[in-house]
């Protein structure tokens, strides 16, 4: 290809950054052509390099520590590289713009959305604020925000978060820019909102002919809005080609074990395949085991699945408070008389959009809160009446997993210290010494190399390895019954296959039984025997895992599961290839 | 498993901190400087030093000199007392208002800030109603308080300044729970059966420590200073009770413009090193508390 027909030319670049252990190589050659009116998906897991890249394009790497060593970025044929700051400040915004993951911190609370995007109109076209203003009502219309007349006034609070998204979007498209970077935009979103926006993003470029670089850790999702994908591995480009072939004929091993490691939709392997079983640490092919295919229905038998948790007619109302006595107005129904069941030994799927009260039913039936109403009869005892004594006691055997890892550890605690509190508390194992020889041997259950990391904190590990000592600390009391509330949600798709095989392991091995709380279907699917669907504190519908998915009733989860990225590109869709397919 | 065993073993956050202080020159130097200064007090308290600093040794006001003896290095004062002795004393004044009053100020700030900022509800607004009335009244009018209705002198000023110097720290304290509390580590503290006891002070407070070790350092050199303030407006030390570095300075006033300095030179030669070590080590202590900094 001509270099005139490309937007953007990245070629062998090189950006290191400087440590205080030395100097870490972030890209390496890295080479990337996007053609213009073309869409290129960057595809890796956290610290692949591909948001240094997007970074490095738009003249923002933080320096020192960062520095580009060598290489060109062509923007329209000229070397952005060359550029001075004030060149660039000129570009940015304005033939090169940017959509950031967290709508949430990307938009400054104290200004009105229609200020912010009116803002960078009279910044780069000069235009007077009638005419800005007159532009943003179009521009938030055209992202699809209902009421833009009102809108336009309202402050980045009073939106959610997929309008905020869309509002990100309008900013950047505001200058009709020639090149878009998205940094993994959906990330954030529910699937319902993910699936609006990735829509919205294919409208808008064909539309204005833009080019665009999709950066993602989830091939999924890129698979209908790429025309090229590239995959990017510890700095390194190990494999770009035309969407279709990535997904029909991948070549390099890490690009296998991305395709294969998301749950299929239609069957149930008996165990997810992960990049590992794809490639060695070196990075050396691997041959990788024989998908098992398992009928998802396990039988229920009396004896053993006796029902272990009985929720009935739960609440929780947070009261409204409003006036200047605070007096309460209104309540918010976070949830609201939701009854079910869970039998030991198996898998409560508990699946809903944010807000859909979902987390607090969690953690009100471990009573983290307090529930409003409602009973929860563990074994046949109620503990929404335990005393707080008895209730200590009861923590033993229902614990529960949080989404975020990097949050849910204590940062001045040691692993060890983490691991062996709740012993410490429970009074498990005679002394100190017993207890930290379980916590080790607790770690290796998990994945983790053991005694060697006791010492250390949890800063020095990454998400996936943060996740597997939180469920080593949950193990640690010996409980019976575990809520794992997002629990993966927060990690690359690479990483959730692996956890959420741990967790099956787990189950297998010590008869556990979970509520597992996502958003995403496809990974409640896969890992649940019964699911709920939640929507506004109440039940939508409640089946097997298998009966939701092939023969839903309700409207609402007929709509979720119509949002799962599908995880393969359309055109493939049409000739009739399924994931499955491209998994065996 | 016997190879696995020899390898456990358990470091807490005290035993890093301590390794990593250690480690790090300028906290050694700055902690030897602070011992030294205690060792000195508590000398003086003992009355083993600088006992006969009331003794006339020679003619009022003889100018600093070397070949007369220690007691004459930085001169003498007024009444021919020695200036060293006079500085030497004044450590110890400067000490005790500076631990008593943190020794109260701190672990109340703590105590207001942390309940108000974990429990929420009505213990918040009693708190909060408390120090904000409390910092709504002038601190020196309630020095001035504190002095007349408990007289005078050095103790009730070390006192006072610790019973109302506290409001900052529970405020910055009290901020620090509200938004840890909600923290993921802390709910998990909970689903784990920890109770509130466990989970203040085991896992919110070891988080909020370098506020609370800057917050005492912070006060410890304030009340150093404004026990020279107040003494020097007239609110701490009586003349006569003892010596101090304030009433050195308020005394320089009247002397430096007929060219003794010496007085003024002894008492600030004294007072920047301790304050200079308290800041250096207070900084230290913070990174050594934070294990992302951990080499």
């Amino acid at each position: 290809m001509a270099d005139k027909d490309l937007i953007l030319s990245i070629k062998d670049l090189c950006v290191d950054f400087s440590t205080k252990e030395g100097v870490v190589h972030a890209l390496k050659n890295v080479s990337i052509d996007i053609p213009r009116g073309k869409t290129v998906g960057l595809v890796g897991e956290s610290g692949s390099g591909k948001s240094v890249t997007s970074l490095a394009t738009m003249g923002l790497i933080p320096s020192p520590p960062g520095i580009v060593s060598s290489g060109q970025i062509l923007f329209d044929g000229k070397d952005l590289l060359k550029n001075s700051e004030a060149e660039m400040r000129k570009i940015r915004g304005n033939h090169i713009s940017m959509i950031f993951q967290e709508p949430m911190t990307s938009l400054n609370p104290v200004f009105t959305v229609g200020f912010q995007i009116a803002e960078v109109l009279q910044l780069h076209q000069g235009m007077s604020p009638k005419e800005a203003r007159e532009k943003t009502l179009d521009l938030l219309n055209q992202v699809g925000i209902p009421t833009p007349h009102q809108k336009i006034d309202a402050y980045p609070h009073e939106l959610s978060g997929g309008q905020k998204q869309r509002i990100m979007i309008a900013m950047a498209i505001g200058c009709e820019p020639d090149l878009l970077i998205c940094d993994e935009p959906t990330t954030a979103l529910d699937v319902t909102i993910q699936k609006q926006v990735l829509d919205l993003m294919l409208d808008l470029q064909s539309q204005y002919n833009m080019s665009m670089l999709f950066i993602t850790h989830d091939l999924g999702v890129i698979a209908d809005i790429a025309d090229e994908v590239v995959v990017m591995y510890r700095g390194d480009i190990v494999e770009k080609n035309q969407t279709e072939e990535i997904f029909v004929r991948p070549q390099h091993p890490y690009t296998k074990g991305l395709l294969a490691c998301r749950p299929p939709l239609g069957k149930h392997p008996k165990r997810l395949v992960t990049v590992s079983d794809f490639m060695d640490e070196k990075g050396a092919e691997k041959t990788p085991p024989k998908v098992e295919f398992v009928d998802p229905v396990r039988p229920i038998s009396e004896t053993e699945n006796p029902v272990l948790l009985d929720v009935k007619g739960l609440s929780k109302h947070f009261p409204i408070r409003g006036g200047i006595f605070g007096t309460v107005k209104d309540y918010a129904k976070a949830v609201d008389e939701v009854s079910f069941q869970v039998r030991k030994g198996r898998t409560f799927g508990l699946v809903g959009e944010s807000g859909c009260g979902k987390t607090t039913l969690g953690r009100a039936i471990l009573r983290l809160i307090e529930p409003t109403a409602g009973e929860v009869f563990w074994k046949g005892k109620d503990i929404v009446k335990a005393s707080a004594d008895e209730m200590r006691k009861l923590r033993r055997d229902m614990q529960i997993i949080f989404q975020d890892p990097y949050a849910s550890l204590n940062p001045r605690m040691t692993i060890g210290a983490a691991i062996t509190e709740p012993m410490d508390i429970h009074n498990i194992g005679a002394n100190k010494k017993e207890r930290l020889e379980k916590a080790a041997e607790l770690l290796i259950k998990c994945g983790l190399p053991g005694a060697n990391v006791l010492n250390r904190y949890p800063h020095e590990f990454s998400g996936g390895q943060r996740q597997r000592i939180c469920i080593a600390r949950a193990l640690a009391v010996d409980p019976e019954f575990i809520i794992c509330d997002e629990s993966v949600s927060a990690l690359d798709v690479s990483i959730q296959a692996q956890i959420l095989n741990l967790l099956s392991d787990l189950q297998d091995e010590l008869g556990l039984t979970y509520i597992f709380i996502s958003h995403d279907l496809a990974v409640v699917k896969y890992i649940s025997d019964e699911v709920l669907v939640m929507n506004q504190g109440k039940i939508v519908e409640m089946a097997d895992a298998k009966t939701i998915y092939e023969n839903p009733k309700e409207e609402y989860t007929k709509r979720l599961l119509s949002a799962i990225p599908k995880g393969v590109p359309k055109t493939l869709i049409a000739k009739g290839i399924t994931s499955v397919d491209l998994q065996t | 498993m016997k190879k696995l065993a020899s390898k456990v073993k358990g470091n807490s956050l005290w035993s890093d901190a301590l390794r990593r202080l250690l480690d790090d020159n300028l906290a050694v130097v700055s902690f030897v400087t602070i011992v030294a200064y205690v060792v000195v007090a508590g000398f003086v308290s003992l009355g083993w030093m600088a006992t006969s600093w009331q003794d006339q040794i020679g003619a009022s006001q003889l100018p600093p000199s070397l070949s007369n003896g220690f007691e004459y290095i930085m001169g003498l004062d007024i009444f021919g007392r020695s200036v060293v002795l006079k500085t030497v004393q004044g450590a110890y004044t400067a000490l005790y208002v500076g631990l008593v009053s943190s020794m109260i100020s701190v672990p109340i700030g703590v105590i207001m800030g942390a309940s108000a900022g974990y429990f929420g509800g009505w213990i918040d607004d009693l708190i909060t109603w408390i120090y904000t009335t409390l910092s709504n009244i002038p601190e020196i009018l309630l020095l001035v308080a504190f002095a007349t209705a408990f007289g005078k002198g050095i103790e009730t000023m070390a006192v006072a300044l610790g019973m109302t110097t506290w409001v900052g720290l529970a405020r910055l304290i009290r901020a620090e729970f509200i938004k840890h509390k909600n923290r993921e580590y802390v709910a998990a503290a909970h689903a784990l059966g920890g109770g509130h006891v466990r989970r203040i002070f085991r896992h919110i407070l070891p988080n909020v420590l370098h506020i609370i070790i800057i917050g005492f350092s912070l006060r410890f050199v304030v009340a150093i200073k404004s026990e020279v303030v107040l003494t020097f407006l007239g609110l701490g030390m009586e003349i006569g009770e003892g010596s101090s570095w304030g009433l050195m300075i308020s005394d320089a006033s009247g002397e430096l413009v007929q060219g003794i300095w010496w007085g003024l030179a002894s008492a600030t030669m004294a007072m920047f090193p301790i304050v200079l070590a308290f800041s250096l080590f207070s900084d230290a202590l913070r990174d050594a508390f934070d294990p992302k900094l951990r080499t």
